[in-house]
């Protein structure tokens, strides 16, 4: 309280005595004796408390004060049931704080703006046909999401250039592709950098401008323009140190020679959420900076290259519908009767357009189905919340009846006291509202944590709390404060005076009427948390079973003590044939390392999530009839190391890897002859060159395959040493195919790119030239070896990057990571409910043995003994418990089938995991009940009769 | 207790303030000294109740219509002494007008009863 509020109390107090002083005076004067002056003086001045509180009235601070002294009494009503309070504020805030990390992490990831100018005019481009177009190329960057049919959003550049020449009705258009991994040198060590290829018009179509420099112009796209580049804002800062004297200078991308020109707005940080990138060049540049392996396909001038991702501006005026009817005119046209002829006309291909937003959702489209389910899960928690403390304040509400009554009968409006148990569930709400902002910021940082431990590189959102999530908060907290508020107020200004002022109203059989009246909502309330806990609870258990059924799975090698990481020597400069040395060397190296059994390599590690395949001739099979298997090309070794079993025939060796050599060169020679032989089929064919006669000669590739590829495509023969042909496509020289491959051995079945996948036909090539991913097989903890790892490399060439290092362990954890991640949130909430519930349930039998005191002695005293009380007790409780179960178990059949696609071998019904959760809440809830049931039985009758 | 209310009469809504005001037209004074002013003018008809005096001083001073300070009075007592402001005394220019308009009009009414008396 102010010092200015008291001294104004005190003045008035002064200014009433004064007052009392001089009719006193007065009186004497007049003559009246001592005793009776004082006397009658006060009686004229009346009731001293009333004038002050009538005056304090016209102050103008009433409700102030009101508010504060509710506020007080409302703060020693909580501190006086310590316990009430501590599990109320306690639910609230994990309710209100679960619920502000997860809708801070829901806004950060899927519902942020991208920062550009208008970007409701901007539009996605994606394609849709009736059939696959003859692709030549493809490549897919992870922008948009797949389309349920056939299409997505990968272009060529020059369809990108048509439409932008004649699509008028856009204002502007834009194309982006990557970004990529690009070796930039120039800055210290040669370094890993995401740059995002992007044409000339892109900055000026966004509207994004740079904190420092110039934007790319359009200029810079042209093939004859010097190579540019503009870097992004944190990557300025963190490689560059945010210099300002960047600006001209020069850096070499992979051979490559460019310009810094500029840095971007840091408010832009990329267009499709969770691709991070460093820098963006220019198209033009594509030529030369490679960024991956492209082979010597033409990415920008060569129209069936699709590999771009199309963005225009809407012009004022324009619909969406007639932008896509205008763009998909353009589309066809070029597709059906271009230079490329991709589809026939009843293929109808199309063009779709989407907001920004929707179109290019990228990394949130992996994130967000684990997001929803665990969002809906929090909100399930804040509701059991809700319930539960709407229990706790309706028990307590009853119990205070008397103390309303007394109120009441004291002259207190009924509206008074409705606003001092609002007053008290508000503060509640507010003490828990403020803790779990508190939570919430521990709770973003934990989950933050959680989702990013599955990302290689850093995690790609950045979460912090907001100011749309704050008063997201304060509403909830609000809500809830006023909705279990308001029940209990409303029926406690009910209180009927007189049953309730007799002492013993509460504990009489007779009102029993009453009280049944009254717990009825309790009832529901417990049924409530009892059923919605199940249903997290059901949620959980099969998100724990499928990660357990993932974990049980055998992957056909042994994963323990390997250490894996990738070298793309290509990005280095390294030819084909280097590379080969290379590896070579390498592994030498490394099966040298103490600690190291043995090591190999393959262009995939199994169980990374990426895989190949390709189509295979069966021999005796009709013509263009070909087989799909999984391919992996793999390194001397591979089997051994991996410990998979070699069933039949026998490993590689290495005249294998040279007899592979030998056919991969010819095959490259062959391809090249072709290339400058347009018209080969037209004339009389040409003597066959040298060369040619070489490959015609080149040995069949020696390859291994695994049971399953035997199984299915050899049913009843030994493939062992059988022949297969390469792919015959349907334009292909049957007469004029490659020498194809020689099956030298047959292994186990392993898993190859994820876990989840079923067992599929895998042939084994031995490795040539790609990037590779490096396993060693060690003794004890590989992880120990990392150093000596990356000495080896680093003296093997210096500008050799060491990616992804991890464990095989390791890996499957990270494919299995989103499995972990809803296994361990889920139980987590479901713990949390499954309490939240028991204590809900706790605290209402409690408080009905409190009550009911006086009846359970009488009941001892007529000769009950303590078995029929505690099944009294306990019965009521479980009656509850059962009820709730059953309503959990009905609603779980309807919801979870929501997350069946996250489950592996366990049906989203699974009755097993029902049965086993409702076991366990039973067992739970029977220890709730038991405490107040032990309670009820130590009633003592003489001291409960006489009680009253 | 019901005796010394009888020969009273009882204050008509609005009037206290209108009461008080002019009372202070008339020199700066304390709550006492005020309530002794209104009952010897009105000749012992009017007597202020204290537990209207002060709510009404506290809210013609909350109004800024009247100002107070703390004083010493001739036997060393405390007082908190009550003046007119200006606004105060716009404030009492428009009850008067208003209270006279109001006795008009009742006098109007009961003129022509007062005549049959007589």
């Amino acid at each position: 309280m102010s010092f200015f509020w008291r001294r104004k109390q005190q003045e008035l107090n002064e200014e009433i005595d004064a007052h009392l002083r001089m009719a006193e005076r007065d009186r004497l004067a007049r003559g009246e004796n001592p005793g009776r002056a004082a006397q009658s003086a006060r009686r004229e001045l009346g009731n001293v408390a009333l004038i002050h509180e009538t005056t304090r009235d016209q102050w103008g601070w009433r409700w102030l004060e009101t508010l504060l002294q509710d506020f007080r009494y409302a703060c020693r009503m909580l501190r006086k049931s310590p316990g009430f309070t501590a599990v109320a504020v306690l639910t609230l805030a994990l309710g209100i704080g679960a619920n502000t990390a997860i809708f801070s992490f829901v806004d950060a990831v899927l519902l942020t703006s991208i920062p550009v100018k208008a970007p409701q005019q901007l539009v996605a481009f994606s394609w849709s046909a009736h059939a696959q177009p003859k692709i030549k190329g493809l490549s897919d960057y992870g922008d948009c999401a797949d389309q349920p049919g056939i299409g997505d959003c990968s272009f060529s550049i020059p369809f990108f250039k048509t439409l932008r020449a004649q699509a008028n009705a856009f204002s502007g258009m834009a194309a982006f592709a990557g970004p990529m991994d690009v070796d930039l040198s120039g800055n210290g060590a040669a370094s890993m950098a995401r740059g995002l290829y992007v044409s000339g018009d892109f900055f000026s179509t966004l509207g994004v401008s740079t904190f420092i420099g110039r934007p790319l112009a359009p200029s810079d796209d042209l093939p004859s323009a010097p190579p540019v580049i503009v870097l992004n804002y944190s990557y300025w800062a963190r490689a560059f140190a945010a210099a300002p004297s960047v600006i001209g200078r020069t850096v070499h991308l992979d051979s490559t020679t460019a310009t810094i020109v500029g840095v971007a707005d840091p408010r832009f940080t990329n267009l499709t959420p969770g691709k991070p990138l460093d820098f963006f060049m220019p198209f033009s540049v594509a030529d030369s900076v490679r960024g991956e392996w492209w082979g010597n396909q033409d990415r920008v001038s060569d129209a069936t290259e699709r590999w771009i991702v199309i963005l225009g501006r809407l012009k004022d005026g324009v619909s969406l519908g007639q932008a896509q009817a205008t763009a998909t005119a353009i589309f066809r046209n070029e597709m059906i009767h271009g230079v490329a002829q991709f589809f026939k006309p009843e293929d109808a291909p199309a063009i779709t357009l989407r907001p920004l937003r929707s179109g290019l959702n990228g990394e949130t489209s992996e994130i967000a189905p684990a997001l929803y389910v665990t969002m809906t899960i929090v909100a399930f928690i804040l509701l059991i919340a809700c319930a539960n403390v709407a229990g706790l304040t309706l028990a307590r509400s009853a119990s205070r009846q008397k103390e309303m009554a007394v109120r009441l009968a004291l002259g207190a409006g009924r509206a008074r006291i409705a606003r001092q148990l609002l007053t008290e569930s508000l503060l509640l709400s507010l003490v828990g509202g403020a803790l779990g902002v508190l939570l919430s910021i521990w709770g973003i940082d934990a989950i933050t944590a959680l989702f990013s431990s599955g990302y290689y590189q850093t995690f790609p959102f950045v979460i912090a709390p907001d100011w749309r999530v704050l008063t997201f908060t304060i509403a909830i907290t609000f809500a809830t404060g006023v909705l279990f508020g308001l029940a209990p107020a409303l029926r406690g200004s009910r209180v009927d005076l007189t049953p309730s002022l007799k002492e013993s109203a509460s504990s009489l059989p007779g009102v029993a009427s009453h009280t049944g009246r009254r717990f009825r909502l309790g009832d529901a309330l417990v049924v409530a948390q009892v059923a919605l806990s199940i249903v997290v609870l059901i949620g959980a258990g099969l998100l724990v079973r499928t990660l357990r059924n993932l974990h049980g799975i055998n992957p056909g090698f042994d994963p323990q003590n390997i250490l894996l990481f990738g070298i793309d020597p290509h990005l280095a400069g390294y030819t084909d044939a280097q590379t080969q040395q290379l590896y070579a060397n390498l592994q030498q190296r490394f099966t040298a390392l103490p600690g190291v059994i043995s090591a190999s390599y393959s262009e995939d590690a199994l169980l990374d999530g990426g895989w190949s395949g390709n189509d295979v001739h069966l021999d005796g099979a009709p013509p263009k009839q070909n087989v799909n298997t999984a391919t992996l090309t793999v390194g001397l070794d591979f089997f051994s190391t991996m410990r998979i079993p070699l069933l039949a025939g026998r490993n590689f060796t290495s005249a294998d890897f040279a007899a592979a050599a030998a056919t991969n060169a010819a095959n490259k020679v062959r391809a090249a002859a072709a290339k400058s032989k347009p018209a080969p089929s037209a004339s009389a064919p040409a003597p066959p060159t040298a060369l040619e006669e070489a490959y015609f000669h080149s040995a069949p590739v020696p390859v291994l395959i695994n049971e399953f590829f035997a199984k299915k495509f050899f049913a009843n023969q030994n493939p062992v040493g059988l022949h297969m042909g390469d792919e015959q496509r349907a334009d292909s020289d049957v007469q004029n195919l490659g020498p194809g491959y020689t099956i030298i051995g047959i292994v186990g079945d392993t898993k190859y790119p994820q876990l989840r996948r079923k067992i599929v036909p895998i042939m084994f090539l031995p490795l040539m030239s790609n990037e590779a991913h490096f396993e060693l097989r060690t003794a004890a903890n590989p992880t120990a070896l990392v150093k000596n790892v990356r000495e080896i490399v680093s003296q093997a060439g210096d500008n050799l990057p060491l990616t992804d290092v991890r464990t095989q362990t390791e890996q499957i954890d990270q494919i299995l990571f989103q499995e972990r991640l809803m296994a361990r949130l889920s139980s987590f909430f479901g713990a949390l409910a499954l309490a939240l519930a028991c204590i809900g349930l706790y605290g209402l039998l409690s408080y009905e043995v409190a009550c009911r005191t006086r009846e359970l002695g009488i009941r001892m005293a007529l000769g009950a003994r303590h078995r029929d009380l505690l099944r009294l007790v306990v019965g009521q409780g479980i009656l509850l418990v059962l009820i709730g179960a059953a309503i959990g178990i009905a609603a779980a059949f309807g919801v979870t089938r929501f997350i069946s696609a996250m489950l592996y071998d366990v049906r989203a019904n699974d009755p097993l995991t029902m049965l086993a959760v409702a076991i366990l809440l039973i067992l739970v809830a029977l220890l709730a009940c038991y405490i107040p049931a032990r309670r009820a039985m130590k009633v003592d009758p003489m001291v409960a009769l006489r009680y009253e | 207790m019901k005796q010394h209310y009888q020969n009273r009469i009882e204050l008509l809504q609005g009037t206290l303030d209108l009461l008080i005001l002019q009372t202070l037209q008339w020199g700066a004074q304390h709550g006492y000294g005020i309530s002794q002013a209104i009952r010897s003018r009105s000749g012992d008809a009017l007597q202020v109740d204290t537990g209207s005096l002060y709510p009404a001083l506290h809210r013609l001073e909350h109004q800024k219509w009247i100002k107070a300070d703390w004083k010493t009075s001739g036997n060393n007592q405390r007082v908190r002494v009550y003046q007119l402001t200006a606004a105060g005394k716009k404030q009492l220019l428009s009850e008067r007008s208003r209270w006279q308009q109001i006795s008009e009009a009742i006098a109007g009414i009961l003129s022509p009863a007062k005549e049959n008396e007589t």
